[in-house]
């Protein structure tokens, strides 16, 4: 049965670390930004350290991209390529997707290593950075030239980029808790079951493939059962 | 109850008696000023006339330097614009977004003049005004002000054909009700200084649909999340006494 299988590698070590740098500078953005644009927090603004962390925390989020790409380049480059790649059964994942939400996974079709969802927010994420990094860097260097109307478009724009980043981060926590995903990004390995019903055509993959490309490490490898997969989508049928 | 200061730029003489009292009585560090008299020449040759600009804090009850700030270090009080540099977070905000360019960054922190609350609350005139030689500023009830700067307009009227009020409704009504010998722009004064739409958009709509939308998401996503987690559970039974069985 499907429980004896072994955990299934999801993130390699330094994919671990580049998103704890991501997730930790991103909070602490989050933190002090919130300092700025909400009342009862302002206090804690005062005197200026808030500001100072915001940009600390801002090399932090900023060396993301390349310290990804220095620590793991083929994880890094797997990621964008897939973010921004969606199938018909990515498309057919988003027409069921208020089922997902629900906690219902065996009703959807099946997923590739990262599914329609994540797909979305990663490819968003990476999306929107570019503008809270861009509006961020002007209010950072540009600020004092900026004159009413900038300075409030600017940060109004940022203020939007954080709020997207945002809600997604919400969505993204909630996802991590209904399915039990966070081991993925802790230890790097996530339970078979789930990802088996969870991302079917990733675990073929790897089943299929002699030297599995995401396990490196041989113990884990999953191996190759004459069982199918689990989900119970049928292609065109109304459920 | 709504105080003013009355501004008439028509007897301001430049003496600069007003910014030095000022700079002494509010104890303000060196290189630090809240008035600054700029001397000017107006008109075209042969027809030139001098006078003198007095740039200082004009106390907007629209105040744009209000509005923008996010810690409360600016707040108005008794009509007039206060400041507490103790909680300034020295952003910047209001340097940017004040239609005069009043606020400047002294030490990392929003400077300007705060209609010298602590002599005021106690009863008393601002530096200035007690200082001016040449009638130039008042300080009193705004209502009272108003009425003396009409006055002041209509008696000027033979000498300066285009004199009048200025700060009577700008930017919602000015703590500092100015008396122009000319018009506004030309004494260096924005014509309409009233905060920009971008400001108040920011301010009034995004900010707080910002909070609002991020703090409903996350109590929605902590609800939902305990079903949706329940319903999770439940297929993974299901799936492993379907596979036993
Ligand atoms: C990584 C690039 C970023 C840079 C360079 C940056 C920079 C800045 C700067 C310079 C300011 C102006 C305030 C000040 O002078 O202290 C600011 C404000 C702010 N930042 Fe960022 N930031 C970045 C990312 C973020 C992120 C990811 C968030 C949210 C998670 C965020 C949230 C905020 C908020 C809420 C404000 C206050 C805006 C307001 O007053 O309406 N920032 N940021
Ligand atoms: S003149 Fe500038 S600093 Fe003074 S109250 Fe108006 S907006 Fe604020
Ligand atoms: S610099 Fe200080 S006073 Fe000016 S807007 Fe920022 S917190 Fe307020």
């Amino acid at each position: 049965m499907a429980t004896l299988e072994r955990p299934v590698l999801r993130y390699r070590r330094n994919q671990r670390i580049v998103h704890a740098v991501l997730a930790t500078s991103f909070l602490l953005l989050l933190l002090t930004g919130m300092m700025l644009l909400w009342g009862p927090a302002s206090r804690f603004a005062g005197g200026g350290t808030s500001r100072l962390v915001h940009r600390i925390a801002a090399l932090g989020y900023m060396s993301v991209p390349i310290g990804y790409l220095l620590a793991d380049r083929a994880g890094a480059i797997e990621l964008v390529r897939e973010s921004f790649r969606y199938d018909r059964d990515d498309i057919a994942w988003f027409k069921h997707m208020y089922r997902y939400a629900l906690g219902r996974t065996r009703e959807m079709p099946p997923q590739g290593r990262l599914n329609a969802g994540q797909k979305l927010h990663h490819a968003f994420v990476i999306v929107v950075s570019v503008g809270v990094v861009g509006t961020g860097l002007t209010l950072w260097f540009l600020k004092s030239s900026l004159g009413p109307d900038w300075l409030a478009f600017t940060t109004l724009m940022h203020d939007l980029c954080m709020l997207g980043l945002t809600l997604f981060l919400v969505g993204h926590l909630y996802f991590t808790y209904v399915y039990k995903a966070l081991s993925g990004m802790t230890t790097g390995y996530v339970d078979a079951v789930e990802a088996r019903l969870e991302h079917a055509k990733w675990v073929e993959e790897l089943a299929a493939s002699p030297q599995p490309a995401h396990a490196t490490d041989p113990a884990h490898a999953i191996t190759k059962t004459n069982k199918t997969t689990t989900t119970t989508y049928r292609k065109g049928k109304k459920q | 109850m709504a105080m003013a200061f009355l501004l008439d730029l028509g007897r301001c003489i430049g003496c600069q008696a007003c910014s030095a009292a000022c700079k002494t009585g509010n104890e303000l560090a060196a290189g630090t000023q809240f008035i600054r008299l700029i001397e000017q020449t107006r008109g075209e040759f042969p027809d030139l006339s001098g006078g003198f600009t007095n740039h200082r804090c004009y106390h907007c009850a629209d105040a744009a330097c209000v509005n923008v700030c996010p810690t409360g270090a600016l707040y108005k009080e008794d009509g007039l614009t206060r400041t507490s540099r103790d909680i300034c977070s020295g952003c910047g905000y209001c340097v940017e977004a004040c239609p005069f360019g009043v606020p400047e960054m002294v030490d990392g922190l929003s400077s300007k003049c705060d209609g010298c609350a602590d002599t005021v609350r106690a009863g008393g005139e601002p530096w200035c005004v007690v200082t001016c030689p040449s009638n130039a500023l008042e300080f009193g009830e705004r209502e009272e002000i108003v009425k003396e700067a009409r006055e002041r307009v209509t008696a000027m009227r033979a000498r300066y054909p285009k004199a009048r009020v200025y700060g009577e409704d700008e930017a919602g009504g000015l703590g500092v009700v100015m008396v122009l010998p000319d018009d506004p722009d030309v004494l260096d004064l924005p014509v309409d200084p009233a905060p920009g739409a971008l400001i108040n958009t920011w301010t009034g709509i995004v900010q707080p649909a910002t909070l609002a939308l991020t703090a409903g998401a996350t109590v929605a996503a902590g609800v939902m999340g305990v079903i949706a987690r329940r319903n999770h559970m439940l297929e993974l039974k299901a799936l492993e006494e379907g596979e036993e069985a």
